[in-house]
């Protein structure tokens, strides 16, 4: 062979960059799109509110690519956001502080992460079966808290957060960044983000090579309770309640955002910045089905479609590249 | 499966020594590299005809555009006279075209003798004729000559047990053109010899065989004619009689070898480590010391031990009995990580289940144990990174087009240089390489053991596996060697010679089913 015959390309790299392109792209013209075909869709009302929408699922979803790169997944999210409404609510409530009721929240989300790791690392459990199980029994937990009510924050700063802006875009979408960018790092440029990566392609050969696999799966998970919590926060804050069975399906919209932006379900293949805008597609698809009066039985039938067309292309363009 | 070898070969459709398939122009290229310039050659029906060449020179692409594993770029197959497509693996079974790959592509999970008959289970062998399934294969791999049960599970077996059933696979299936593509990589001298008189019967049976391997001394001992790619260009065919082994490794590598076992006799220093009676699952109460500036080699058959041994000896496995001693000291070592904290680095075995992050680009397979130390508090130092990745795709010829260049898109020899060549900058004090050289090339074989005598002088101690007893044989300064999970014999540097040590390591009949190396 030789490598000089053909101008040498830099397959990885680039490959990633271009899909992260290819996905702005159908970002942009969808937005082109419903922008001529709807009077509403352009205007800043609509905007703010579809960041806000889209933000919260990009949250969960980067914590989701976490997991799923080391070959796992987490079903868990969407309850444990629903419990984390009703953690926060309850804190808040009882007096203590905000910022320190946030904090709570989160360790609260950083503690579910924990247990999850224990049962796939030190149980043995299929992380399939031991999030499916924390599904479940979330929303029990949290409807045995609540009696099944709602709790509604008495706590007017709290709730401003979430309709505010700064710099005239929302509070929320701020958070995408605060979430995305250190995650953004942790990734790619850090080593606990390439061990992510060789745990998810072979975890006998990291470990044999000195990578600590434990502590990897770990990470993973609790990175993923962690924004799972956040998430929790931010819609407490915008919902103005606490209520477990809130965010219900959440956790196979994180997914498909996820896969949209490239994540493979078999490990080792992902970024921060595909589900980031996976989960923005997906927002954006639901808010322009709005304003055209679609269906909304249709939207899910749309994302579904959706998810099997980009995937299929994904994966057509990752075989011919070998 | 519904007919053996035997029944095939009643018609056959080309003469021997007649051309029965033929490459014109055959080219393929893959993005970033051009595997295989357009190559013309003939084989002869009947004949076993040897391709040899570098790493990553085209050998296994050739094979898999025979196959039908991958498309061709472009080019011309002329099958009995009529151009093939070979679009498609079924199509060149179809044709009787049939191969054992370098990696073995079966399914682990299954038995073997599932694996013997998969894809072709007919109504003989439904559900309720599993019995009558493993009945038959059991008579197959009989007949072949193999030690091997019909029953396990594949994945069970050694890689190169794993070997001789993708073997005993391909000749069940009507065969008239069959391809080994590196098959004793993985095997002992016993098994090797199982497979070559295989290979000889097929042959009489009139099936054209393409024999590739890195190993001269087998192309000499099989083959009729001997083709040689070089950078995906078809060099020259030779019959056997006419060439010797160093005009072929001229025409490989266009330069010559004077010396492949580089060997420098150092006086060895302080004891690195020392194991006293170990034992663990699959060997039992060895002893052993290794200091610094020595190669102790491990020899036996594929299942005495010696890879246990060695990866109990870094944790990965709990040992039963004995201790470890680290530079005089007693150590714990519970953990793989607590094995590399001391020092030691373990290059394994199967680069594929314990090698090698496939998926993932070849810098990061290379810069894997090294990462905390090019990284401040957690952050890469992206410079570093790449300087050690392209220092070691230099100075092992890794052939890859880019650092970021996926580790599966590499040559099987180039695969295994990544394996190797991840733990040459972590500094380590111990060195245990097992099996290092499968599928490497001569040259770059001579460039490994250059490494190891740089290790040497360094101060550092290697362990050395090998399952090919020259190898071990020329640089091992003491040789222990390994029978039925015990050490039964120890040599000095050339102490022994080859035959004693081949009956220490035989013996006895070997098992049934030994566990891995
Ligand atoms: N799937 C692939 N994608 C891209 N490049 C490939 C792929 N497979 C092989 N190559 C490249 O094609 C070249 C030839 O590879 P091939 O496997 O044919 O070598 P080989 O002669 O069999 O070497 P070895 O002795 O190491 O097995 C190599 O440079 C390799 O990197
Ligand atoms: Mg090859």
């Amino acid at each position: 062979m030789s490598t000089e015959a053909i101008p040498a390309e830099k397959p990885r790299r680039n490959y990633n960059a271009l899909f992260g392109l290819t996905l702005l792209a159908l970002l942009v013209l969808l937005w082109v799109l419903l922008s001529f075909s709807t009077s509403s869709f352009a205007s800043a009302n609509n905007i703010s509110n579809l960041l806000r929408q889209g933000s919260m699922i990009a949250i969960l979803a980067v914590g989701q690519t976490f997991v799923i790169i080391t070959g796992g997944i987490d079903l868990s999210v969407g309850a444990v956001v629903g419990f984390a409404t009703v953690i926060a609510a309850m804190l808040i409530n009882a007096g203590i502080p905000v910022f320190l009721a946030i904090l709570l929240t989160l360790l609260v989300g950083v503690a579910i992460g924990l247990f999850h790791g224990f049962g796939i690392v030190k149980m043995g459990l299929p992380p399939f079966i031991i999030t499916l199980a924390t599904l479940t029994s979330l929303r029990g937990i949290g409807l045995l808290m609540t009696n099944g009510n709602s709790i509604s924050i008495n706590n007017d700063a709290f709730q401003e957060f979430s309709r505010n802006s700064f710099l005239g875009i929302p509070n929320l979408f701020w958070m995408v960044l605060l979430v995305g960018i250190p995650a953004y790092v942790f990734l790619h440029h850090s080593r606990w983000g390439r061990y992510l990566f060789s745990v998810g392609s072979n975890a006998e050969a990291s470990r044999l090579s000195g990578v600590n696999v434990q502590r990897t799966i770990f990470m993973a998970y609790t990175l993923s309770g962690l924004c799972a919590a956040f998430v929790g926060v931010l819609l407490a804050s915008r919902i103005g309640i606490g209520n477990p069975t809130q965010a219900e399906g959440w956790e196979l919209q994180a997914i498909a955002s996820s896969v949209i932006g490239g994540t493979s379900l078999f490990g080792a293949v992902g970024s921060v910045h595909g589900p980031l805008l996976g989960a923005f597609i997906l927002a954006t698809i639901n808010n322009g089905a709005n304003l055209l009066n679609v269906n909304a039985f249709w939207q899910r039938v749309i994302t579904g479609v959706l998810i099997i067309v980009i995937v299929y292309f994904d994966g057509l363009r990752r075989r011919s590249g070998k | 499966m519904t007919s053996t070898a035997q029944d095939l070969h009643d018609t056959p459709v080309v003469a021997p020594g007649r051309t029965i398939l033929e490459l014109r122009g055959l080219e393929k290229k893959y993005p970033g590299t051009h595997a295989l310039k357009p190559v013309t050659l003939a084989f002869k029906a009947g004949e076993i005809h040897a391709i040899v060449g570098e790493n990553g020179a085209g050998k296994s692409t050739l094979i898999k555009l025979l196959t039908g594993v991958m498309p061709r770029t472009s080019g011309e197959v002329i099958w009995e006279g009529k151009p093939a497509a070979l679009a498609t693996p079924h199509e060149a079974m179809a044709l009787g075209i049939n191969a054992v790959h370098q990696e073995v592509v079966l399914c682990r999970h299954l038995t073997v003798a599932a694996n013997m008959f998969l894809g072709e289970e007919n109504s003989r062998f439904g559900i309720l004729q599993q019995r009558a399934m493993v009945r038959e294969a059991q008579k197959i791999i009989d007949g072949l000559g193999f030690d091997l049960p019909a029953h396990v599970i594949l994945g069970n077996l050694t890689i190169g047990q794993q070997q001789l059933i993708a073997a005993a696979r391909a000749t069940v299936r009507g065969t008239k053109f069959l391809i080994f593509d590196e098959p004793t990589a993985y095997l002992t001298r016993k098994e090797a010899d199982q497979l070559f008189t295989l290979i000889r019967r097929l042959k009489d049976e009139g099936v054209t065989i393409i024999y590739i391997s890195h190993r001269m001394e087998e192309v000499f001992e099989l083959a009729d004619r001997v083709s040689v790619l070089r950078d995906g260009t078809l060099v020259g065919t030779r019959d056997i009689a006419e060439t010797n082994d160093a005009e072929l490794v001229r025409m490989m590598i266009n330069r010559s070898i004077e010396q492949i076992y580089h060997k420098e006799h150092l006086t060895p220093g302080a004891p690195i480590v020392e194991a006293r009676n170990l034992s663990g699952k699959g060997f039992e109460d060895v002893s052993m010391t290794v200091r610094a500036g020595e190669i102790v080699g491990l020899y036996g058959l594929i299942g005495a031990g010696r890879s246990e041994f060695v990866t109990t000896l870094y944790g990965r496995h709990r040992k039963s009995a004995g201790h470890v001693l680290w530079e005089g000291k007693d150590v714990q070592i519970n953990s793989e990580h607590d094995a590399i904290k001391l020092g030691m680095a373990l290059a394994p075995e199967s680069r594929r289940d314990q090698g090698l992050c496939l998926n993932l680009p070849v810098g990061l397979n290379l810069n894997l144990p090294i990462y905390k130390r090019i990284s401040r508090n957690l952050l890469i130092s992206g410079a570093q990174e790449r300087t050690q990745a392209d220092r070691q795709i230099a100075d092992l010829r890794i052939k890859t087009p880019t650092r970021n260049a996926l580790a599966s898109s590499l040559s099987g020899g180039n695969q295994q240089k990544i394996v190797i060549g991840k733990w040459l900058a972590h500094g380590a004090k111990l060195f245990i390489f097992d099996e290092p050289t499968v599928g490497v090339d001569v040259g770059t074989k001579a460039e490994i053991y250059r490494l190891f005598s740089a290790l040497l002088s360094k101060g550092a101690g290697i362990i050395l596996i090998s399952s090919y007893l020259p190898e071990v044989y020329e640089l091992a300064d003491t040789l222990h060697v390994f029978r039925r999970g015990k050490l039964v014999a120890t040599h000095g540097f050339h102490t022994a010679d080859h035959e004693d040590i081949l009956t220490q390591a035989l013996a006895e009949k070997q098992e049934k089913l030994g566990g891995k190396t």
